[in-house]
């Protein structure tokens, strides 16, 4: 993920033993509230939050910060996508210990659902940003939930597992930055342009598609998405020139606590 | 300062930029995956972030 820690196969691997959440700062006012229980210098909500955490979601079970760095030592700032392989093997480490203790339940009743995120909008910048293509489930809600029942195995499974996003769609003119757009219902396989603001259909997948029809499909969908290859540095460039603008639903309050309170503290 | 500090911000959480590679599967929404977390009696990997840079989106 952040080029390091969460992008390091035994952090990776680790995860699969947890329910890994990722918020979008400042684009739920609830989700604020959350966050700021979590990590808030001085009641204020930064940029970035980390934390390892119960599975009631009350008690960080390390150090909560704005990173992995601040729990497990390492670069923060220029340097944050070099860390050393000591500081990486920590967080693994303690992810596994972690896991120990909390093993999960044996049998868990019910479904693992589709990691959905909240909207279309927020989506689509999201999918930009991890350079993945979007699932959109849509349709009303029997036919949601017809859909998510088949989708839900393949989602978790591993030739899909991290390698798509998902979000519901009610309403087709949701659509309306999305071009190609022909169905009524039904799995709808979206490219993000590259700033996310905007995307097009790769492929439309009836919502009667058996399992196996729908892997397929589905398959071929991902296969033909094109993620970006700009460096961050030109995305940055590019995006401020071509005037692309992404405005939060909540104020961005970064930095304000970060100046009062002064530097992360050192494990 | 306060620029260079806000650029650190930007990278202090950055997205995969190998997408074949394998990733991290995230539930979007707090109340979704605390409803997992719950239901599996799993542990929690939180993480959050603005997906946007100086105001540029589709970056973390």
């Amino acid at each position: 993920m952040d080029r390091s820690f969460l992008a390091d196969q035994d952090v990776i691997a680790a995860s699969r033993k947890f329910v890994c959440i990722r918020l979008a700062t400042y684009e739920n006012a609830d989700e604020n509230e959350v966050l700021k229980g979590v990590f808030a210098p001085g009641g204020v909500l930064q940029n970035t939050v980390f934390s390892l955490m119960s599975p009631d979601g009350r008690t960080s079970l390390v150090r909560a910060g704005r990173s992995p760095a601040w729990a497990f030592g390492g670069q923060v700032g220029r340097g944050i996508h070099q860390q050393p392989a000591e500081v990486i093997g920590k967080m693994a480490q303690t992810m596994e210990a972690i896991a120990l203790a909390y093993p999960g339940k044996d049998k868990p009743v019910g479904r693992v659902p589709l990691p959905y995120l909240a909207d279309l909008r927020l989506a689509l910048n999201v999918a930009a940003a991890d350079r993945l293509p979007l699932v959109a489930v849509f349709g009303n809600a029997a036919q949601r939930k017809q859909m998510e029942q088949r989708l839900e195995p393949l989602a978790w499974a591993d030739e899909f597992l991290g390698r798509a996003l998902y979000v519901p769609v009610t309403q087709q003119d949701e659509f309306k930055s999305i071009t190609g757009l022909k169905t009524q219902a039904g799995y709808v396989v979206i490219q993000p342009d590259i700033f996310g603001l905007k995307g097009k259909v790769i492929q439309e997948i009836s919502l009667l598609s058996t399992a196996a029809q729908l892997k397929q499909s589905l398959s071929t969908a991902v296969g033909r998405h094109q993620p970006s290859t700009l460096t961050y540095e030109q995305h940055r460039s590019q995006g401020a020139a071509a005037g692309q603008r992404w405005e939060s639903k909540t104020p961005n309050t970064d930095g304000i606590g970060r100046s009062r309170f002064g530097p992360r503290p050192r494990p | 300062m306060k620029r260079f500090g806000i650029l650190l911000g930007c990278l202090t959480v950055l997205s995969q930029w190998s997408p074949a590679a394998d990733q991290i599967a995230w539930f979007g929404t707090w109340k979704g995956g605390l409803a997992e977390a719950e239901r599996t009696g799993k542990p929690i990997l939180l993480i959050s972030a603005a997906p946007q840079c100086h105001n540029v989106p589709g970056v973390w």
